[in-house]
């Protein structure tokens, strides 16, 4: 009886995937640090059944490749934004005071950086769709990062993000790139693994299954870690600022790169967070003022570009 | 001050290892290819030029908890040990002053570097009296009661350039961390190469004639006017020569001024070849700096010890005409002066008190300038100081604009490494150039214009111009207004 045989191993499959993805994709990840995963071998062509990488977003951002590190190219939004990503991830650290972490980073020991507070080479990094490398970078140059993993399924965006590391000696053994995806990342089994910061900057809106996207990231978080993300809610004037004046009138931003419709509202976002082991929720508001730059604005996370960060329980 | 002196013990932004893996992997001359492959010394921030800007700089990024962590190094041709060593009796000045405003006095402070200057060698001066040479219009500056400016009424500290450079490098020196190549000229600057582990092709690499090489996250420019650095990034420098000299002397005057000890004065008279200020120093010493023509500074240095005095003393007191007929003298200006000072009339308490000497070789000149980058920044460079704009010294704000360079662009760095940005770039760097470049823009051209102004002898902006200098010394709040500028608390434009 061979087709009730393959309906069941593939529901098999499904099930063991959906609730044990350690097992399943701690494998393959392992070999797959550089090369892209060939479709035809099994283990990746269980991973295609779900996968967060969508094909049409991984040509549109080929394409914009090669400007990714231009000053006044396509990505200077981006790059003018960062900043604020720090100061986020800066404020979220700091909450996670060195008394009530269990994590051994935090040791008294080690030197402290007296402007940060935050020890020295004490804090790991998980960098989800890292594109040319603004974040990933910056984060490693930090001195109280000890290592950044970035990822990113796109190989021309991550040649570019490994073309330029280069241009940094200091990057050197700081800083990892993998050509890879979430579901492709071994996933830790130990409580004290796992990543100190986790983020998804300016990648939800591009996933086709947010929550489900956001499930898989969850054990990728160290316990009393932080996972920080970036998006943009779905309202009348994200449309006519991300969409009409900065992709079609201005061309700041390339046409295509924002699909309004996957555009995530933080009510959404709290949802698929909610009852997930998520606490110390926090969101600020960013608009982009011409002349001015990034402005962080009360209430505007309802609005249009918005930070959100979360620590696991 | 011992040269290459790695005082920094663990540099965090770049590892050794980095350091010593950025192999050349292509040589500039033949001896590298017969020797071993040269290795770049790799920094964060390299700066050209040992002037008050440059080490201001570095002093700032070594005292600033942010940057404190940076690898830093300086280049500077001359001997710098002599400098730190600066000293003189207290009845001699050097002849290069500057006036720091307060609030550059106040960051020579935060830095550290002020407890470091001889501060006997130091004068403040409480009021300025300013006028027309052609019609006598005047203002008076001098703090209303209840203006907005504090900070015990001083418009202007003046301090000699040495005290400051030295005081400056006191403070580097306590501070360590700080790579000192003195006495070190620099060969070439090119860009740096591809290697197996690196690309550091966009890096600027320093080449020392010692065989030394350096390769910059950022290279700044803090080498002057003829800023190798500028010529290196490609950027232009606008503008045009005054055909005006200045003449710099350290005087002795015959009292310690009209305010004694602790009220001083500086004086300005605009004469249609140019401003002659007197700024006052401690005792009864003062500084000139007199604009001319380079015929007029040459007779200048010529002239002996007494007629140069006289012709000084004239230059505050006589009319323009009788000054024009005292500069075709060769000599005898001494009782040229005697005799027409009896047939003007002035108030001898509104001019400065009569110099009775002149500090024997400090009479010296030099071409007055006005240059203007055409942008302080370029990928991995920053200029500062006079390498971005060379100004009329007339308002004294050369150093002073120099030194709110180096508040930005420490500003700027400190903003970069806080965020993890590659401080080099010019992403990184664009604040600095934004926030400086305009400011600068608008001193530059009110010097400019002021000198244009006051080189006109007769027409219809005499009157002018006297009318808004009589009026403006009328109203309080626009002479506040004027102060607030000169002393550096001004508007921020």
């Amino acid at each position: 009886m061979p087709a009730p045989t393959r309906a069941v191993a593939a529901a098999a499959s499904g099930f063991s995937r959906r609730l044990v993805p350690a097992t399943v994709t701690a494998a393959p990840s392992t070999a797959a640090t550089t090369t892209t995963p060939s479709p035809t071998s099994p283990t990746s062509r269980c991973h295609s059944t779900f996968s967060s990488v969508n094909p049409n977003e991984v040509s549109h951002f080929t394409a914009l490749a090669a400007e990714w590190w231009e000053p006044h190219g396509s990505s200077r939004l981006l790059h003018l934004m960062n900043p604020l990503r720090h100061d986020l991830i800066r404020a979220c650290l700091a909450e996670s005071s060195p008394a009530s972490s269990s994590s051994s980073s935090f040791s008294s020991t080690t030197t402290t950086s007296t402007s940060t507070g935050i020890p020295d080479a004490s804090i790991t990094y998980l960098d989800i769709g890292c594109g040319g490398g603004i974040f990933a970078e910056s984060a490693a140059r930090l001195p109280s990062t000890k290592h950044v993993t970035a990822i990113d399924p796109t190989p021309s965006v991550l040649a570019v993000a490994k073309a330029h590391a280069r241009k940094d000696p200091s990057l050197a053994g700081k800083l990892t790139y993998k050509l890879t995806s979430v579901e492709q990342l071994p996933v830790p089994t130990a409580d004290g693994e796992g990543y100190d910061v986790v983020t998804l900057f300016e990648v939800l809106e591009h996933v086709d299954d947010p929550a489900a996207f956001l499930d898989r990231v969850r054990p990728l978080v160290k316990p009393g870690g932080w996972l920080v993300m970036s998006t943009i809610a779905r309202t009348w004037m994200s449309w006519l600022t991300t969409n009409l004046i900065a992709e079609d009138i201005l061309r700041i931003v390339p046409p295509g790169t924002h699909d309004w419709n996957k555009y995530i509202n933080e009510d959404e976002l709290r949802g698929y967070l909610a009852g997930k082991g998520w606490d110390s929720a926090k969101v600020v508001g960013v608009v982009y003022v011409p002349g001015l730059g990034w402005r962080e604005v009360k209430g505007s996370e309802k609005v249009g570009n918005y930070f959100f960060a979360v620590r696991k329980v | 001050m011992a040269s290459n002196r790695a005082l920094l013990a663990s540099p965090r932004f770049v590892c050794r290892s980095c350091s010593r893996q950025a192999r050349s992997s292509s040589s500039y001359r033949r001896s590298y290819a017969t020797t071993s492959s040269p290795s770049h010394d790799i920094y964060d921030v390299v700066c050209i030029g040992g002037g008050p800007a440059g080490l201001s700089l570095l002093t700032a990024l070594r005292a600033n908890p942010t940057t404190s962590r940076l690898r830093v190094a300086l280049i500077e041709a001359q001997d710098l040990s002599k400098t730190a060593s600066f000293s003189l009796p207290p009845t001699q000045f050097s002849n290069r002053c500057s006036s720091l405003t307060p609030t550059t006095a106040q960051f020579l402070n935060t830095i550290g570097a002020w407890p470091h200057m001889k501060r006997s060698r130091i004068q403040e001066f409480h009021e300025m009296q300013v006028w027309d040479g052609v019609t006598d219009a005047r203002i008076e500056f001098d703090w209303q009661p209840g203006s907005y400016a504090s900070q015990g009424n001083v418009i202007a500290y003046m301090a000699e350039n040495l005290n400051i450079t030295s005081g400056l490098l006191k403070r580097i020196k306590e501070l360590g961390g700080v790579d000192v190549f003195d006495n070190s000229r620099v060969e070439k600057i090119t860009f740096g190469e591809e290697t197996e582990d690196f690309d550091l092709r966009e890096w600027p690499v320093v080449h020392l004639q010692s065989g030394k090489s350096l390769a910059a996250r950022l290279l700044v420019g803090a080498d002057g006017a003829n800023s190798p650095v500028r010529a290196f990034a490609g950027i232009e420098s606008r503008g045009w020569d005054y055909g005006r000299h200045g003449v710099v002397a350290t005087l002795e005057l015959e009292g310690d001024g009209w305010g004694g000890e602790y009220r001083k004065t500086a004086y300005q008279r605009f004469l249609p070849t140019g401003p002659v200020a007197m700024l006052p120093l401690p005792g009864n010493y003062a500084t000139l700096v007199w604009s001319t023509t380079p015929a007029n500074a040459a007779l200048l240095k010529k002239l002996a010890p007494k007629d140069l005095i006289a012709l000084i003393n004239a230059a505050f007191r006589l009319s323009p005409v009788d000054l024009a007929y005292m500069h075709t003298q060769s000599t005898g200006q001494d009782d040229e002066l005697a005799w027409r000072t009896q047939h003007t009339h002035f108030d001898p308490e509104a001019v400065p008190q009569m110099v009775v000497g002149v500090q024997e070789g400090s009479v010296a000149s030099f071409p007055l300038k006005f240059r203007h980058a055409d942008t302080y920044i370029g990928e991995r460079i920053a200029l500062v100081g006079d390498a971005a704009h060379t100004v009329h010294p007339l308002a004294g704000q050369g150093l002073n604009q120099g030194q709110g360079d180096i508040q930005s662009l420490v500003k700027t760095i400190e903003y970069a490494v806080a965020h993890g940005q590659d401080l080099g770039t010019q992403m990184s760097l664009e604040s600095y150039n934004s926030e400086r470049y305009a400011a600068n823009h608008v001193l530059m051209g009110v010097c400019d214009k002021l000198h244009k102004l006051y080189s006109v002898e007769s027409g219809p902006l005499i009157p002018l111009r006297s009318l808004g200098l009589k009026a403006a010394n009328a109203l309080g709040p626009l002479k506040s207004f004027f102060m607030e500028q000169a002393s550096g608390r001004g508007l921020r434009v």
